[in-house]
C-alpha cells in the first residue's frame, strides 16, 4: 500500500504531545493576529488533524506530487490554521512563516485554503459543502485507476446540512469509493447554534448508515481511540466508503471557550492568551 | 452631506437613540432594529437565516413564530422563504452574500423571481471585505442578481440607509437584493432627513460639474473622498451619485449627468463586468450618449487573495488614489 511513501511511526503519547503542541501554537497565533480566528472549531479539530497527519496518512513533505499519496480535503475550510499549523509540525511549512504573515496581503496563509498560493494544500475550500463532493471526485479517480491510496476529508458537523454533502454520500456508495474516508467534527455546534436546537442532526450515524456508508463512533479528543479507529478503517480496495463520527468539543482546551457560542471565532488580547494557555496546560496535567 | 460630527437621532429607529454624525455604526445592528420595528406593523414579516446573524437576535426572540434558522442550507432557506411568500407572507433572508447569491442561485432565480414573489434577501460581504479569501468574497453578484427577470438590486454603505430601504422594501410586490459590505462598522453618509432614499433614484452625494463619480456601497465613502482631494489639491469640481439601485438604473440622472459633467468615472467593489458600470455602459450605448471619457474602476479578472480591504483595493487599482488618479485622466 502507498508503497514509496512511508507513515510516521508515532506512538499514542507521541501524538497526544504533537496534539498539545498543536493547540499551543494556534493559541499563540490567535494572541498575535489582530483579526478574528476560527478558534473554537480549530481547537475541536485538533486531534483528528493531529491523528491524520502525524499518523495515519502517507503524506511526504518532500514530494507533494507524488501521485500515491493519501490526499487530504479541509471541506470546514474556516479551521484552515489549524491544518497549515498541523502540516507545518509535519515539515510542509514554516511555523513562523505562518505566524508572521497569517491573513496579510500576499500571504499564501489566510483564514481559507487556497492550493494555488499554497502548494501542499490539495484543495480550495471555505464555502462549506464542497468538501465531500471534491473528495468523491478524487477518490473516484483513485478507485478507477486501481490505485489504492485514500481520500480524506474533514466536515464540521453543521456543515453536513447542506444538500451537496447528502448528494455527495449516495455518489460514493453508488460508486463503491472505500478508498473514501469522512471524518466529521461533530462538536455540536454551528455558527449561532448548538445543533439538535434548532438543527436536528440526531439520528446522526443512522443518517449515514442509511445512505450505505460504514460507520465508526470515536471519542474525538481520545488518541488511542482515534488511532485504534484509524487502524480499523477498511482496506482502500474495499466496497463502502467511511465515515468516522467524532465526538468533540468546540474550543477543547480552554475552558473559557469550550461548547461556547462566543468563541466560533475570536481574537485573544495578552490577558486572555495568558488564561487560555494556563487552562491548556492545567488539562495536560490533569490527564 | 456634512463632515461636522453632531448627534442625531434617526427618524423611525427610535432604538439607535443617538449616534455621532460621520462615525461608524454596524448596519447589523440596524437591520436586527428595522426587522423587529418592522415584524410591529407586519405580522406576515418572516425572518429566515442559514446560521448567520446574530444581530437578528430582536427579532427571533420578539417573533419566535416568525424566526426559521435552517442552519447550514442556504438552497433550502431561500426554497423555504419563497414557499412562505407563496403563502403571502413578507420573508427577509439574511445571510452572506457569496452563498445566498451562488450557492442558492437557482432558488434565487426559479423559486423567487420567476413567480415574482416579495423576498427580501440581504447579506454582507458584498466585494473584497472580511479577509475570507475568494469563496467568502461576493464579486460576481451583481451581475449575477442584475440578470434575474423581477429582481430589484440594491448595494448600500451607510447603514440608516439600509433601515430605509427595507422600510420601503414592505411595499414591494417583487424580489430585492440588500448587498452590504461587512456591515460591522460602516459610515454613516447621509445626515438623516438630508437626503432622498427612493429605491430606483440615484442619490447625488456631492454637486460638481466637471465629471460624475459613480459608486455605491461602501465606495461611496471612498468617491467623496476622492472628490475632496480633487476639488482641494486639483480644483476639480467632481459630482458624486450614489447608485445604489442598479436595477432598474435611474436612467434619468445618468442622462443628465451626461448632460452637466460630460466625464464619468465608476468605483465599485465588484468585477468591473457586470456591476454599476455595465449598468451605466448599457445606458450609455442604449441611448447613443456621447461623453468625453468614461473609465470603470473595480475588481479586474483575478481571485483576489488575503488583506484588509482597503490593501486590496489598492492592489487592485481601484482604491483612493486610483480614483483620483482616474478622474484626472478623464478630465485633463
Ligand atoms: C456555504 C457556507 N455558508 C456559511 C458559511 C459561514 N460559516 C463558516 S463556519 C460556519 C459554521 C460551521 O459549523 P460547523 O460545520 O459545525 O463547523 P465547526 O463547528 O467545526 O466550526 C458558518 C455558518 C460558510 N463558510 N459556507
Ligand atoms: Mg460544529
Amino acid at each position: 500500500m502507498a508503497a514509496t511513501i512511508t507513515r510516521p511511526e508515532t506512538d499514542v503519547s507521541e501524538l497526544e504531545d504533537l496534539s498539545y503542541e498543536l493547540r499551543e501554537k494556534l493559541l499563540l497565533l490567535c494572541g498575535e493576529y489582530d483579526g478574528s480566528v476560527h478558534i473554537g472549531g480549530d481547537l475541536s479539530c485538533a486531534d483528528i488533524l493531529t491523528l491524520l497527519f502525524q499518523y495515519g496518512m502517507h503524506v511526504d513533505p518532500q514530494d507533494l506530487r507524488n501521485p500515491e499519496r493519501d490526499r487530504f480535503v479541509l471541506s470546514k475550510g474556516h479551521a484552515a490554521v489549524c491544518m497549515y499549523i498541523t502540516m507545518a509540525i509535519r515539515g510542509f511549512f514554516d511555523y513562523r512563516e505562518i505566524v508572521d504573515t497569517y491573513g496579510q496581503l500576499g500571504s499564501a496563509y489566510g483564514m481559507h485554503p487556497c492550493k494555488v498560493q499554497l502548494p501542499g494544500v490539495e484543495v480550495s475550500t471555505g464555502s462549506l459543502g464542497h468538501g465531500l463532493p471534491l473528495a468523491t471526485g478524487m477518490a473516484l479517480h483513485g478507485k478507477r485507476s486501481g490505485m489504492d491510496h485514500r481520500v480524506f476529508t474533514l466536515m464540521g458537523d453543521g456543515e453536513t446540512g447542506e444538500g451537496s454533502v447528502w448528494e455527495a454520500a449516495l455518489a460514493a456508495h453508488s460508486n463503491n469509493l472505500g478508498n473514501l474516508v469522512a471524518f466529521i467534527d461533530r462538536n455540536r455546534q454551528l455558527m449561532t447554534s448548538f445543533s439538535e436546537e434548532r438543527v436536528k442532526l440526531e439520528p446522526y450515524p443512522d443518517k449515514w448508515r442509511a445512505f450505505g456508508w460504514n460507520v465508526i463512533e470515536v471519542d474525538g479528543h481520545d488518541m488511542a481511540a482515534l488511532v485504534q479507529a484509524f487502524d480499523s478503517l477498511p482496506a482502500p480496495d474495499s466496497d463502502v466508503p467511511t465515515v468516522v463520527i467524532c465526538d468533540t468539543v468546540k474550543g477543547k482546551g480552554v475552558d473559557f471557550m469550550e461548547r461556547n457560542l462566543a468563541w466560533h471565532a475570536g481574537s485573544l488580547n495578552d490577558t486572555d492568551l495568558a488564561r487560555a494557555l494556563a487552562s491548556l496546560a492545567h488539562g495536560r496535567k490533569a490527564a | 452631506m456634512s463632515t461636522a460630527a453632531k448627534t442625531v437621532t434617526a427618524p423611525g429607529t427610535d432604538q439607535i437613540t443617538s449616534f455621532t454624525f460621520g462615525e461608524l455604526l454596524s448596519s447589523r445592528t440596524v437591520i436586527g432594529q428595522t426587522l423587529k420595528e418592522l415584524g410591529e406593523t407586519h405580522d406576515n414579516l418572516w425572518v429566515l437565516t442559514p446560521d448567520i446573524g446574530a444581530t437578528l437576535v430582536e427579532f427571533r426572540d420578539t417573533y419566535p413564530d416568525r424566526f426559521v434558522d435552517v442552519g447550514l442550507s442556504e438552497q433550502a432557506c431561500v426554497g423555504i422563504a419563497a414557499g412562505l411568500a407563496n403563502e403571502g407572507n413578507i420573508p427577509v433572508v439574511s445571510g452572506m452574500l457569496p452563498f445566498l447569491s451562488m450557492r442558492a442561485l437557482e432558488q434565487v432565480r426559479s423559486d423567487i423571481c420567476y413567480p415574482n414573489l416579495p423576498v427580501k434577501i440581504v447579506g454582507t460581504h458584498g466585494g473584497l471585505v472580511g479577509n475570507g479569501g475568494s469563496t467568502h468574497y461576493a464579486v460576481e453578484d451583481l451581475g449575477l442578481m442584475t440578470s434575474l427577470v423581477n429582481m430589484t438590486v440594491t448595494s448600500i454603505g451607510d447603514p440608516l440607509m439600509v433601515g430605509e430601504v427595507l422600510r420601503q422594501s414592505m411595499a414591494m410586490t417583487g424580489p430585492l437584493y440588500i448587498r452590504l459590505a461587512v456591515g460591522k462598522k460602516d459610515k454613516v453618509v447621509y445626515e438623516p432627513g438630508s437626503v432622498q432614499i427612493e429605491i430606483g433614484k440615484g442619490i447625488t452625494a456631492r454637486e460638481g460639474t466637471d465629471l460624475t463619480l459613480f459608486a455605491h456601497g461602501e465606495t461611496v465613502s471612498q468617491a467623496l473622498d476622492a472628490a475632496g482631494i480633487l476639488a482641494r489639491e486639483h480644483g476639480i469640481n467632481a459630482r458624486v451619485v450614489d447608485m445604489f439601485t442598479l436595477k432598474p438604473i435611474d436612467e434619468d440622472l445618468i442622462l443628465r449627468c451626461a448632460e452637466e459633467t460630460g466625464r464619468f468615472v465608476v468605483v465599485e467593489d465588484h468585477l468591473t463586468y457586470g456591476g454599476l458600470a455595465s449598468q451605466i455602459a448599457d445606458v450609455i450605448a442604449d441611448r447613443g450618449i456621447r461623453l468625453d471619457g468614461f473609465r470603470r474602476l473595480g475588481i479586474p479578472q483575478v481571485f483576489a487573495g488575503f488583506g484588509e480591504d482597503t490593501e486590496l483595493r489598492d492592489k487592485h487599482g481601484y482604491g483612493l488614489q486610483a480614483t483620483v488618479d482616474a478622474a484626472l485622466a478623464v478630465t485633463a
